[in-house]
C-alpha cells in the first residue's frame, strides 16, 4: 500500500525525501519478532504452575538469549533499567539483535558499544523505539555514531507509541489504535497505517503489536515463582513482560509468597508471564530504582564521555578498556558492583530518601 | 527591577501562561520549573503528569532531573506507568503539553529527530519523539519552549515529530487522527508567539522591554504574524525570582544553565 494516499492526506511540510520513502514502503509489512499467533504457542505451550524460577543470570541469558532475537527492554531512560541483565548479555555474545524499548540510555548505549568494539561478539540489527538518549546529561553518542553510518535499521513511534504497541502484545491483539503519530512524519517512516475508523468514520493510527522474544525488565521486587510488585515508575514493565514470549526477571530483593498473597492487588506482573527471576541488589545501577537508591549521575557523565570521545575522535582505546574491566573482566554483576566503594552505593541509598515500598 | 537569567525569564513566562484547576504534562528542566513556580503563585490547583507515570507529585526532595527520576513520584495521588499517563492524555484529561524541540515552522510543527542527511543515515540524530510527539497530538494545548535562532525558526524542518498545524489547513489535525486543538504558545526568551485562528500561523504576541517586532523577525527565518495588540513581556519581580531561585531550581540545574551560543 502506498504510504502517501494514506486517509490523514499527509502533505509535504518537511524536507523529507518522499520518493525514497515511498520506495521503503512497498515492503511487505512483517513483524520484526513473534507474530501474536506465535507469541500465543508459546505462551500454551508453557508450563503454568507455580515453579521456584530463581537461576542465575549466567544460566537465565544463555537459555533465552540468542542471534536473531527481538529483544525488549524495560525501564524508562535511566529509571529502572535492566542494567545487570545487560551486562550478561554482552558477556554472553548475541547478534543480529532487534531491540525494542520507549525510551533508554545505558541499556542500549551499552550494546552499541559492545558492536563498535566486536560486532562479531555483539551486534544490533533494527530498533523500533521513541527516544535515545541521557536527558540532562546529553544525547547518546554511540547511537549518534551508528545513525550516522547507516548501521542500524530504525523504526520510531512516540513514546505512547511504543507503549501501546507493547500492551497490545500483552493483550494478545495483532494491532493497537492510538491517536497520535498521524500527521506528522512518523506516520510516513514507521510501519503503522491510518485507517478511517469503521464505527466513528474518523481517522485512526493503527500500531503493530510487539511481542519481543525475549523481555527483560528490573523490578524492586518478586517471590520467586515472578510475582512482581512495581513502586515509583510501573514504566512499561507489566506490558513488556507479559507481551514476551520468555521474560528474565532481576529483582532487587526476592519477597515471600505469603507477602504476594496477601496483597494480591499489588501484583504488577503475574508469575506465568515471566521465565527466569534472579535476586540482584543494584540491577539497575547506575540507574534508580524507587525506595532503594538514586541515580549515580557522575557514572552516567563518566561512561558518556568515553563514548563520545569515540564519537569525536574514533579512538576505541578507551571503551575497550571500560568493557575490558567492568563487563568482560567480571564474571557476575555483583564483581562489577564490587568495584564502586561501599561509601558510594550508601549514598546512593540515601539519595533515595525512603521511599515507601510494601514488602512485607 | 532585579537582574535576571535568560532561564528565568522563559520559567517565569511558562508559568504565567498555565492557568488553575488545570492539569500539565510536563518535560525535564524549565516545565517542571514553571508549573512549581504557577503552583506557589496563581495556579495552587495546577496538577503535573509526568510521562513515567505519576500524578499529583508534591516535589518536596527536591526538582527531578529526569522525568523518570523517583523523586518525580513523591506523594503523588496516583502513580502508574506510561500507558496510564498517555491514556490520560488521549482521554482528555490533560489540558497543557509542554514541549521543546530542534527546529519549529510556521504552523507550530516541531522537528526532535534530526537534521542533515536522510532519515535512514541522518547527519544529526537527536533522541527521537520520546512523549513529544503523543504530547503535541494529544494534551489540549501544547506550549513549546525554544531557543530564538534563525536556524531553529524555519521555513521547512527536516522532520515532523510533533505535529502543529501541519500545513495550515483547516483540517489538517482532524485528517491526522489526533484529539488536540494543537499549538497555543512558543516561549523563549525574547519572545511569546501565539498562532493566528484564521491562518494558524505563528503571531508574535510579546517582546521582551526593549526589543522591537523587528527586532524579533530578524531572529526567525518566516515571516512572523505581529498581534495587532503587541505587549511587552512582563519581568519577573523580586519574589518571583526569590520562588524560582529558593523554592524551584536552588541547586540551580536549569536556570543557571549558560545560554548556548
Amino acid at each position: 500500500m502506498d504510504k502517501l494516499i494514506k486517509s490523514s492526506d499527509i502533505r509535504k511540510i518537511s524536507s523529507l525525501d518522499h520518493e525514497e520513502i515511498a520506495k521503503k514502503s512497498e515492503a511487505q509489512f512483517e513483524y520484526w519478532g513473534p507474530t501474536p499467533a506465535e507469541a500465543r504457542k508459546r505462551a500454551v505451550a508453557k508450563q503454568k504452575g507455580l515453579h521456584d524460577k530463581r537461576t542465575t543470570l549466567k544460566e537465565a541469558v544463555a537459555k533465552h538469549v540468542r542471534d536473531g532475537i527481538n529483544l525488549g527492554i524495560g525501564g524508562f531512560v535511566n529509571t529502572r533499567v535492566p542494567i545487570a541483565i545487560i551486562h550478561e548479555i554482552i558477556r554472553k555474545g548475541a547478534k543480529d539483535l532487534t531491540l525494542s524499548f520507549q525510551s533508554n540510555s545505558m541499556c542500549v548505549e551499552l550494546l552499541a558499544g559492545a558492536m563498535i568494539l566486536d560486532p562479531n561478539h555483539v551486534s544490533i540489527k533494527r530498533v523500533e523505539l521513541a527516544w535515545w538518549g541521557y536527558e540532562v546529561i546529553g544525547i547518546a553518542p554511540l547511537f549518534r555514531h551508528l545513525i550516522a553510518n547507516g548501521m542500524i535499521q530504525l523504526d520510531d513511534y512516540t513514546n505512547y507509541g511504543m507503549s501501546a504497541r507493547f500492551k497490545a502484545g500483552a493483550m494478545g491483539i495483532p494491532f493497537i489504535p492510538t491517536r497520535d503519530h498521524g500527521g506528522s512524519d512518523m506516520e510516513l517512516v514507521n510501519r503503522g497505517k491510518m485507517i478511517e475508523c469503521p464505527f466513528s468514520k474518523e481517522n485512526v493510527y493503527l500500531l503493530p503489536a510487539s511481542n519481543p522474544d525475549v523481555g527483560i525488565v528490573h523490578v524492586p521486587a518478586a517471590d520467586k515463582h515472578g510475582n512482581a510488585r512495581l513502586f515509583g515508575a510501573h514504566c512499561t514493565c507489566p506490558e513488556i513482560a507479559v507481551a514476551s514470549t520468555y521474560t528474565i526477571m532481576t529483582a532487587e530483593q526476592i519477597i515471600s509468597t505469603d507477602s504476594i498473597r496477601r496483597y494480591p492487588n499489588l501484583t504488577e506482573i503475574p508469575y506465568p508471564a515471566v521465565d527466569a527471576v534472579v535476586e540482584q541488589p543494584f540491577g539497575a545501577y547506575p540507574g534508580a530504582c524507587y525506595g532503594y537508591y538514586w541515580f549515580d549521575m557522575p557514572e552516567f557523565l563518566n561512561f558518556r564521555s568515553i563514548c563520545d570521545e569515540f564519537r569525536k575522535t574514533g579512538n576505541k582505546d578507551k571503551l575497550k578498556e571500560y568493557y575490558d574491566k567492568y563487563i568482560f573482566g567480571c564474571e557476575t554483576f555483583d564483581d562489577f558492583l564490587s568495584t564502586r566503594p561501599y561509601n558510594k552505593l550508601k549514598e546512593l541509598r540515601q539519595k533515595d530518601g525512603g521511599q515507601p515500598i510494601i514488602i512485607d | 527591577m532585579a537582574e535576571y537569567g535568560p532561564f528565568e525569564m522563559i520559567a517565569f513566562t511558562g508559568s504565567r501562561v498555565l492557568e488553575d484547576e488545570t492539569i500539565v504534562f510536563v518535560g525535564t528542566g524549565l516545565p517542571i520549573i514553571a508549573s512549581m513556580h504557577a503552583q506557589l503563585t496563581h495556579a495552587p490547583n495546577l496538577n503535573m503528569i509526568f510521562e513515567a507515570g505519576s500524578f499529583g507529585a508534591i516535589l518536596e526532595q527536591g526538582l527531578p532531573l529526569s522525568v523518570g527520576d523517583t523523586r518525580a513520584f513523591r506523594k503523588a495521588v496516583f502513580a502508574k506507568g506510561l500507558c496510564a499517563a498517555f491514556e490520560l492524555t488521549q482521554r482528555g484529561y490533560v489540558d497543557y503539553a509542554f514541549i521543546g524541540g530542534a527546529q519549529i515552522d510556521m504552523y507550530g510543527n516541531i522537528n526532535s529527530h534530526f537534521e542533515g542527511g536522510t532519515y535512514w543515515k541522518t547527519k544529526t540524530r537527536f533522541p527521537g519523539s520520546g512523549g513529544a510527539g503523543a504530547m503535541a497530538a494529544n494534551c489540549e494545548k501544547t506550549i513549546a519552549i525554544m531557543a530564538l535562532e534563525k536556524r531553529r525558526f524555519v521555513n521547512k524542518i527536516d522532520f515532523v515529530t510533533s505535529i502543529g498545524f501541519g500545513d495550515g489547513s483547516a483540517d489538517y489535525r482532524r485528517k491526522a487522527g489526533v484529539m488536540g486543538s494543537g499549538p497555543y504558545r512558543v516561549i523563549t526568551n525574547q519572545a511569546v508567539f501565539g498562532f493566528d485562528e484564521e491562518s494558524r500561523r505563528m503571531m508574535l504576541l510579546e517582546v521582551l522591554p526593549g526589543k522591537t517586532a523587528a527586532d524579533i523577525q530578524e531572529l526567525v527565518s518566516f515571516e512572523l504574524l505581529i498581534s495587532p495588540d503587541l505587549r511587552e513581556m512582563k519581568e519577573p519581580s523580586d519574589e518571583d525570582l526569590r520562588l524560582l531561585r529558593e523554592e524551584c531550581d536552588p541547586e540551580g540545574y536549569f536556570l543557571k544553565r549558560k545560554v548556548a551560543k
